[in-house]
């Protein structure tokens, strides 16, 4: 599905943050990438997402190459990912259920089906009594939940979170993690970067990386919960 | 804050539209009066005035014919002379003449008609009263040119001020346009809402010269109303046609379309996302 070839990744006047990375990700499958900060995990969800373009090598994506895609195929594209930032990135003049609608907005989805999509997104994540509150009123686990129901809202094939669970105490990210399980049991595929691994009795993928290289990428492991 | 900064700023234009509207059709009302002086020989029969006159009639660019025979205007002289030039001039060197006015403002129909007039038995000369007009004229047109320029500097000056405004606008909004770009919004989606702002400016500030230019001239009629009643004259300022207001806010809009679509695409499209 997310096919890496040989992918080099620098910025001017700094040593390249990837180098030489190759790796497949499949459909459905759960992917943690781990590494120590500056290890270049943001730097390859931002390649995948099409944020970023590689300096070499071709990131192939259901038969698109990321490496030479157009700028302006480049919105299609990312609607089809979910992403979820450690900042969360919500807008915080904007209610729940607005912030949660955005997506839909820009889909031109009408507003009966954008209603029901939006409410069942919230629900997902349990939020759904909260629809009118506006998310700086919530805790940090709960604008998490919000900045995935964000995520989901459009049906996205994959999901993409970076850091998710950064700036949560354990209770939440557990919780946080669980509901990317839930994602991932009903076939979306979900990629998610983190310093440490999370307990889990999901098979997952893990890609280490360190140095903007691959050291260890490990498939179909299961931890013991 | 803004429609106030386009309204003030288009009146200035507009109201030297103003202006040049009301002193053009006074000149065409004096150019209508303008006289053409044919004078004849000196030697000049009957029979000739008689056929010149007939001569006249019959050309319909001409709207009114007035003879004045040697004498009368003789004597017209004199009495406005003193006594000691009048005196010391023996014989009436004055011609008899024709003063005729038009009914075109043609230039090339009015040189037609002198050239066919300059050929005809008995006349001597013929002089057109006009050039004045034409002075005045050529002054106007100039000073249209000049509210032109000062109108296309103002444009330039309200696409660079809205311009700026929008780019604020797109930095207050910058979380909104990132998390909109992550998310899969397109730049003209993004770019929508502001070009809007830009239209609504436009038309504020248009509704807003309007108002001024309509209350301006309310205000001088009634005042020029009052004078014509202590003076006797009957000058009313002459409001600006309904299409030329359209003409403002169409011109408004488009000012603040084009500004705002040009800002928020470079705002949006330099903004980097996700750094």
């Amino acid at each position: 599905m997310i096919t890496f070839e040989k992918v080099y990744k620098s910025y001017p006047g700094s040593p390249e943050v990837l180098q030489n990375i190759n790796l497949e990700i499949l459909s459905g499958e759960l992917v943690f990438v781990t590494g120590p900060s500056g290890a270049g995990k943001t730097t390859l969800l931002k390649l995948i997402s099409a944020i970023e373009k590689p300096s070499s090598g071709s990131i192939i994506f259901e038969s698109q190459n990321l490496s030479r895609i157009k700028d302006t195929e480049i919105p299609i594209l990312r609607r089809r990912f979910g992403m979820i930032f450690q900042d969360h990135k919500l807008l915080y003049d904007r209610n729940c259920f607005e912030n949660v609608a955005l997506p839909l907005e820009i889909n031109n989805m009408s507003i009966s089906d954008m209603n029901r999509r939006v409410r069942a997104a919230l629900d997902k994540v349990d939020l759904l009594k909260k629809e009118k509150m506006m998310p700086i009123t919530l805790s940090g686990g709960e604008q998490q939940r919000l900045a995935i129901a964000r995520a989901i809202v459009s049906r996205p094939s994959i999901l993409i979170a970076d850091e998710p669970t950064a700036n949560l105490d354990k209770e939440y990210a557990e919780e946080i993690m669980n509901i990317f399980y839930s994602f991932q049991q009903v076939g979306v595929t979900v990629i998610i970067s983190t310093h440490e691994l999370p307990s889990t009795k999901i098979n997952f993928k893990r890609l280490q990386l360190n140095g903007g290289s691959i050291q260890n990428l490990i498939g179909h492991v299961q931890l013991p919960a | 804050m803004m429609i106030i900064v386009i309204g003030i700023t288009l009146c200035l234009p507009s109201a030297g539209l103003l202006l040049i509207e009301n002193a053009g059709q006074i000149s065409q009302n004096i150019e209508h009066e303008a006289e053409i002086s044919i004078f004849l020989d000196k030697t000049v029969s009957k029979d000739q005035i008689d056929f010149i006159e007939l001569s006249l009639k019959k050309n319909s660019l001409i709207k009114k014919i007035h003879f004045e025979p040697k004498l009368i205007a003789w004597d017209k002289l004199q009495s406005k002379l003193d006594v000691a030039v009048s005196s010391s001039v023996s014989k009436n060197p004055l011609p008899d003449a024709f003063f005729i006015s038009l009914n075109t403002l043609d230039e090339i129909k009015i040189q037609k008609l002198i050239d066919n007039l300059d050929g005809i038995d008995g006349i001597d000369s013929v002089t057109v009263d006009g050039n004045w007009i034409k002075k005045l004229r050529i002054g106007l047109s100039l000073i249209k040119l000049s509210v032109f320029f000062i109108a296309a500097l103002l444009i330039i000056v309200l696409l660079v001020v809205i311009g700026n405004t929008i780019r604020l606008q797109t930095l207050t909004y910058k979380d909104e346009i990132e998390v909109s770009k992550l998310i899969g919004a397109t730049n003209a989606f993004i770019q929508r809402p502001f070009m809007y702002t830009g239209i609504l400016y436009g038309l504020g500030g248009g509704i807003i010269t309007i108002s001024i230019l309509k209350l301006s001239v309310l205000g001088l009629n009634a005042t020029l109303i009052k004078l014509a009643s202590i003076f006797g004259t009957d000058i009313i300022f002459q409001d600006l046609p309904h299409r030329f207001y359209l003409y403002i806010v169409i011109l408004a809009m488009l000012i603040g379309l084009i500004s705002s679509y040009i800002s928020a695409r470079n705002s949006i499209q330099r903004l980097k996302i996700y750094k």
